[in-house]
């Protein structure tokens, strides 16, 4: 058993902005429309994928992530009024619908792009390292620290300083209310799905280069999105950046100290939150 | 203007609105009474469209148009406003962002913010606590000031007095009453007749889901017996 050092602390943070990414678009939709999307996995994934074949026809990074983005946040739009929209008012089926997409997707990403594992190619200006501390750390790394970061900024401004943020979070609280002030609130859950599924989508573009895409990578990003919502509360941005940090530093501390308890010691903290705050850390009733 | 016909309203098997029949003409305020679980609230969502309970037979005119098949927003953007009971507040939203939310502060027509401000001086003192930040008065007070910016013609209000102290009753009968006079058409559920009649034009009173008396406020000024052998009051 080693201590943790610089280096390690930095990659637990590097993860966390990712999967305050990915987890943030999950606990909007969660909170929002009510629905545990199981497909916010798969459409990571498959965001990752379409990134990397845009870079690689291309050779530009930021084209490929913006067109993962979009393709994706298409995608929720389909999912949406397309499958979800049957099952309205049922949670179970929507779970279950969801469920039954992400393996569809799985599928689909599996006879387009077979079952090789491929990294995202990395821009020019993002390859290499810099000195950190004692050591050196990878420069790209570090961007997606601050693309958590950049991300976090703009959904806080878009939720607290704008009128559609208004709505969603009124939403949040209470659909019906906010429905029976005149606003169409179906199209505020498609807004915020498309959102929502777009940061799938860029979670994946980004998550690509340095946790590589495979068939199953789907599944463990899920896992992870699943905790970091379950320990911040359904709904809460601020959560989801508190639930982030916590998995991410306990993943980094779960594979340095302890290797055959890594999921142990994220869960197990996690079912210790859930006993004293059985909605999470910032979760309120509905 | 608005025009309740013959409604019957289910919540699953559970039938609860037995034909209930009733109007409210342009500018009237209708007081609609009755002990709990008559079904008030339940016609207040019926009118408003809300997801439950299920409109089985009947029809709501409103203005001549049928609000039928009507979703809630679409009703609400007819200028109906529901103040509804429990004020349901939004937790995560100040008091500003309440009125704002329909409306950016800069739009001038119709209820503005400085307007609601102006009208309850209280809330604007408050303007940047959260709705789960106010007392039971304020409360009530930015609720009804929620429904104003959706430039109403119709409020349904439910219960508003419940939970308040006497001196906020009176308060909010004091508002209730000015609005009447704008020509604010207004429906509003209460349980205390005395609330009801220093405010309302008309009364109903509601029984399991039926509407088993009507009378104006005139009648029951000359003679209240008749209307309380109906609310049980002896
Ligand atoms: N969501 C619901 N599901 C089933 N029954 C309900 C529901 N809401 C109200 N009821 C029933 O409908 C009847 C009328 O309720 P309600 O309209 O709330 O009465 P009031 O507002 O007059 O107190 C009551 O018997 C109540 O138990
Ligand atoms: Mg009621």
């Amino acid at each position: 058993m080693s201590g943790l050092n610089l280096i390690q602390i930095l990659n637990g943070l590097t993860f966390a902005a990712l999967l305050f990414i990915v987890a943030s678009g999950f606990t909007l939709i969660f909170g929002l429309l009510r629905i545990v999307n199981l497909a916010h996995g798969a459409l990571y994934l498959f965001g990752g994928y379409i990134a990397y074949s845009v870079t690689g026809m291309t050779g530009n990074f930021a084209l490929g992530v913006l067109s993962s983005m979009l393709c994706v946040a298409l995608m929720g739009v389909v999912l949406d009024l397309g499958l979800l929209r049957f099952v309205r008012g049922f949670e179970l089926r929507q779970v279950l619908l969801t469920l039954g997409v992400a393996f569809v997707l799985n599928d689909l990403a599996l006879v387009i792009w077979g079952g090789d594992t491929f990294s995202m190619p990395v821009p020019e200006m993002l390859r290499g390292a810099v000195r950190v501390g004692g050591g050196f750390y990878p420069k790209y790394r570090l961007f997606v620290l601050v693309l958590g970061l950049v991300v976090f900024l703009a959904l806080w401004l878009l939720l607290n300083r704008t009128r559609l943020g208004a709505l969603i979070r009124a939403g949040v609280d209470d659909a019906e209310m906010v429905e029976a002030m005149g606003i169409n609130i179906r199209r505020v859950f498609l807004a915020t799905f498309m959102l929502g599924a777009s940061l799938a989508g860029l979670g994946g573009a980004v998550g690509g280069a340095f946790l590589t895409l495979y068939p199953t990578a789907d599944a463990e990003i899920l896992v992870f999105s699943l905790a970091v919502v379950i320990i911040g509360g359904r709904g809460s941005l601020v959560g989801a950046a508190v639930g982030a940090l916590l998995v991410g530093l306990l993943n980094s501390i779960g594979q340095v100290m302890f290797p055959e308890l890594a999921y142990f010691v994220i869960f197990g903290p996690m079912a210790a939150i859930l006993a004293f705050r059985p909605l999470g850390l910032f979760g309120r009733a509905a | 203007m608005l025009e309740v016909k013959n409604l019957h309203s289910f919540y699953g098997d559970a039938h609860v609105l037995h034909g209930t029949t009733l109007h409210v003409k342009p500018g009237e305020v209708v007081a609609l009474l009755g002990r709990n679980g008559m079904g008030k609230t339940t016609l207040i969502r019926s009118i408003m469209r809300l997801a439950q309970p299920q409109v089985k037979t009947g029809s709501l005119l409103w203005k001549g148009e049928e609000l039928l098949g009507l979703s809630p927003h679409e009703v609400a953007k007819r200028r109906i406003a529901l103040v509804p009971q429990g004020r349901r507040l939004f937790p995560s939203l100040s008091v500003t962002e309440h009125l704002t939310m329909l409306k950016a502060a800069s739009v001038k027509e119709g209820w503005t913010v400085d307007r609601v401000f102006e009208m309850f001086p209280r809330l604007a003192e408050r303007r940047s606590h959260r709705g789960n930040q106010l007392s039971g008065g304020e409360r009530q007070m930015l609720a009804v000031g929620r429904a104003l910016m959706i430039d109403p013609e119709l409020v349904l209000m439910d219960e508003p007095s419940e939970g308040l102290a006497p001196v906020m009753v009176q308060h909010l009968e004091t508002i209730i009453a000015n609005l009447g006079k704008t020509g604010l058409g207004i429906l509003l559920v209460e349980q205390n007749l005395y609330s009801a009649l220093a405010v309302a034009d008309r009364l109903y009173v509601l029984e399991t889901g039926k509407v088993v008396h009507e009378v104006s406020a005139a009648e029951v000024r000359n003679d209240q017996s008749p209307l309380m052998r109906f609310l049980g009051v002896h």
